[in-house]
């Protein structure tokens, strides 16, 4: 029996009151380890240019003081922003938010997800994490990608996501 | 296709053999043309027998060249089964194409001169995110491509049982010479060439040289015409200027308007059940067809002679591959006017939606929020121009206060801007205006969208304020600067519509 409900805008499923999920904690360390690398690499140029050119004290100390507060600002970002982000699971589609200065909060329902992946870097594995990546249609700008989760919830998300996007196979 | 043949290899009629002549010929030109640079300038600087080498020359690549089609032709087969077809390629490399009929988003044909004497089409099939090859039948008759394009559309249009074949439907839409005129005028291309040949010309005119001979032949003509030279002595240099560049546009425009007859002479269009066509095209015929529940999004665009001309142009855009060119995946009806692309609308959304209007000058669009504009003052001109003006004083002295000129300027663009944007939605689905020198607006249907994103920067969050892109497969649409609301609420009505949808996207 078709039936059609009137649909009120305010009764719509918001999401005021969902439960957002956070990253895994261990990435936030993983980040800091990977930006403290490129830090110490980039001092090696910088040394270099001072210790070769034989820079006065002044541009020397503005140099190193510049490398300082970016140095500081690579190792303290983490650690804001990945508490910021943050994803949820519900019955028809997948939330997913992030940023500190700018925000922004994704919706992918299930029935558009052409194919799921998940993937990890040398380095995720050391911390066992693993990047999630969701692909819908439109080419490249059209896929939302959920890095810096445990390998075993990655694998968790990828086969519901897979079992709900394949439950939805439509009549064309 | 209920040929008895069905499994067999086919081989396109000979004639085809052109086709392959001119894609070596394109091949050769998109990706080896720097090698043949030096060649020529080899030539070129040998002064010897020059003109018995390049017959020579000339002579062997034409002999590769029609050897190259030839072999092309041969190797080149094809087999129609039910549901897909099968295109074997290539002398040297093979290759095998199996393109299902499903995947097919449009059947189009071309027809240049011999092969409209010929009764011969080359027939492109546009597939949905394939592996960037399309499939390419040349010169094949016209019945067969009617013939195909009709079982393939078929498949669909028989589980959707819609009405039967409509043979000698009513055009919906016929463009005559006026409106060649039109495309002509509006072509951007034009207006690019102009800028950039103005100031080509001027320096032309400047040459001493053609300038003497020009003044003096002007001057010998005012002579024998009697008049007095010494009066116009001053005008005549920007006299020969200004008429050099007004040549030169109405150059331009007449070759853009000729441009747009080779195209679009006689263009019509047609709706034929679920399929919209559309042909047209001096000499070489362009045939195009799109399924109509593949549309993405309608869009209506125009530039500023569009606007004067009160004309838009329309297009139809449906899911793109990413690696694919975007202006292969539009339907383009070259010109309409607001009426007639709204009440193209509820054709091409076939009953579903397409009761709103799409004409920006619609009353019914809802503004964004004017804070749009005082961020872009704010963040693109204020604090730029401040910052430049105060180090080019410091640099260059008052005269620096000239970069203040960038404040009033961004803020009439942004002062465009907001007043031109706008959004509406019903049910169904939502409009959105945007424009500057003309107008723009582009309408989606809400069950189609792909995934919704809200953001908000720090300003909007103080102001209550978010935008929304919706995402389509043939690209993204945003809203910006509307009340945090609002956006979640269509957000969540978006979702509602397309998790609760029971039909397919594409």
């Amino acid at each position: 029996m078709f039936q059609n409900p009137e649909i009120a805008l305010s009764e719509l499923p918001g999401t005021d009151d969902v439960q957002w999920q956070t990253l895994d904690p261990s990435y936030k360390g993983l980040r800091r380890l990977q930006n403290s690398l490129g830090i110490v690499a980039a001092a090696v140029p910088l040394v270099t240019v001072t210790v070769a050119a034989n820079l006065p004290l002044l541009p020397a100390v503005i140099l190193f003081a510049c490398w300082i507060l970016l140095a500081a600002l690579l190792l303290t970002w983490p650690g804001i922003s990945l508490p910021k982000r943050g994803y949820v699971l519900r019955d028809k589609d997948i939330l997913f938010r992030k940023g500190v200065i700018w925000r922004s909060v994704t919706a992918i329902p299930f029935n558009r997800i052409q194919h799921v992946e998940t993937s990890s870097t040398p380095f995720d594995r050391k911390f066992d994490l693993a990047t999630l990546q969701l692909f819908t249609a439109g080419g490249s700008s059209g896929d939302l990608k959920i890095d810096g989760l445990s390998t075993a919830v990655a694998e968790q998300l990828r086969v519901f996501i897979l079992e709900k996007a394949g439950a939805s196979i439509e009549i064309a | 296709m209920k040929s008895p043949d069905i499994e067999a290899w086919h081989r396109t009629s000979p004639f085809a053999i052109l086709f392959f002549f001119g894609k070596i010929i394109r091949l050769i030109t998109k990706n080896a043309w720097q090698s043949f640079a030096p060649l020529f300038a080899f030539l070129i600087a040998y002064k010897g027998d020059l003109v018995s080498k390049l017959i020579l020359g000339g002579s062997v690549a034409a002999v590769a060249l029609i050897v190259g089609a030839v072999l092309s032709w041969l190797f080149f087969r094809y087999q129609i089964h039910d549901d897909s077809i099968l295109i074997r390629s290539g002398v040297i490399k093979k290759k095998q194409l199996d393109i299902k009929f499903d995947r097919i988003q449009a059947v189009n044909t071309q027809q240049n001169l011999l092969y409209r004497v010929l009764g011969l089409v080359t027939v492109t099939f546009d597939t949905a995110g394939s592996a960037g090859d399309e499939g390419n039948l040349p010169a094949v008759t016209r019945e067969f491509a009617n013939e195909l394009r009709k079982n393939i559309g078929g498949r669909k249009t028989a589980k959707a049982d819609d009405e039967g074949p409509a043979e000698a439907t009513e055009p919906l839409l016929k463009l005559d010479w006026r409106d060649m005129i039109r495309i002509g005028l509006a072509d951007r291309r034009a207006l690019i060439i102009v800028a950039f040949i103005g100031p080509l010309m001027e320096q032309v005119g400047n040459m001493e040289q053609v300038g003497d001979n020009l003044e003096k032949s002007i001057e010998n003509a005012l002579l024998s015409a009697n008049l007095d030279v010494s009066q116009l002595d001053v005008g005549t240099g920007t006299l020969i200027v200004v008429g050099i560049f007004f040549a030169a546009v109405f150059l331009l425009v007449s070759v853009s308007i000729a441009a747009a007859f080779l195209q679009y002479h006689n263009f019509e269009l047609y709706l034929d059940g679920r399929t919209l066509r559309s042909h047209g095209g001096l000499i070489t015929r362009h045939e195009h067809s799109m399924d109509i529940e593949k549309i993405q999004t309608i869009r209506l665009q125009q530039g500023v002679v569009q606007n004067w001309l009160g004309r838009f142009r329309m297009t139809l855009r449906q899911a793109i591959s990413g690696r694919k060119q975007r202006s292969q995946k539009m339907f383009t009806i070259p010109v309409v006017t607001a009426e007639l692309a709204d009440n193209l609308r509820p054709l091409l959304l076939a009953a579903e939606a397409g009761r709103l209007t799409q004409n920006p000058r619609a009353e019914r669009f809802q503004a964004i929020s004017p804070y749009h504009m005082r961020s872009r003052i704010l963040f693109a001109g204020l604090v730029p121009a401040v910052m430049l003006t105060a180090l080019l004083v410091l640099e260059v002295g008052i005269v620096g206060l000239v970069a203040l000129v960038w404040l009033p300027l961004v803020g009439l663009v942004s002062w465009r801007n907001w007043k031109r944007a706008g959004y509406l939605h019903d049910d169904n689905e939502i409009v959105r205006r945007s424009g500057l020198l003309g107008y723009r607006t582009v309408s989606l249907l809400f069950r189609k969208v792909q995934r919704v994103t809200i953001s908000q920067s720090r300003y909007q969050r103080h102001k209550k304020l978010a935008s929304l892109r919706v995402y389509m497969a043939s690209g993204s649409v945003r809203i910006p600067y509307i009340a945090h609301e609002t956006a979640t609420q269509l957000r969540d009505y978006i979702l509602y519509k397309v998790e609760s949808s029971q039909r397919a996207w594409h």
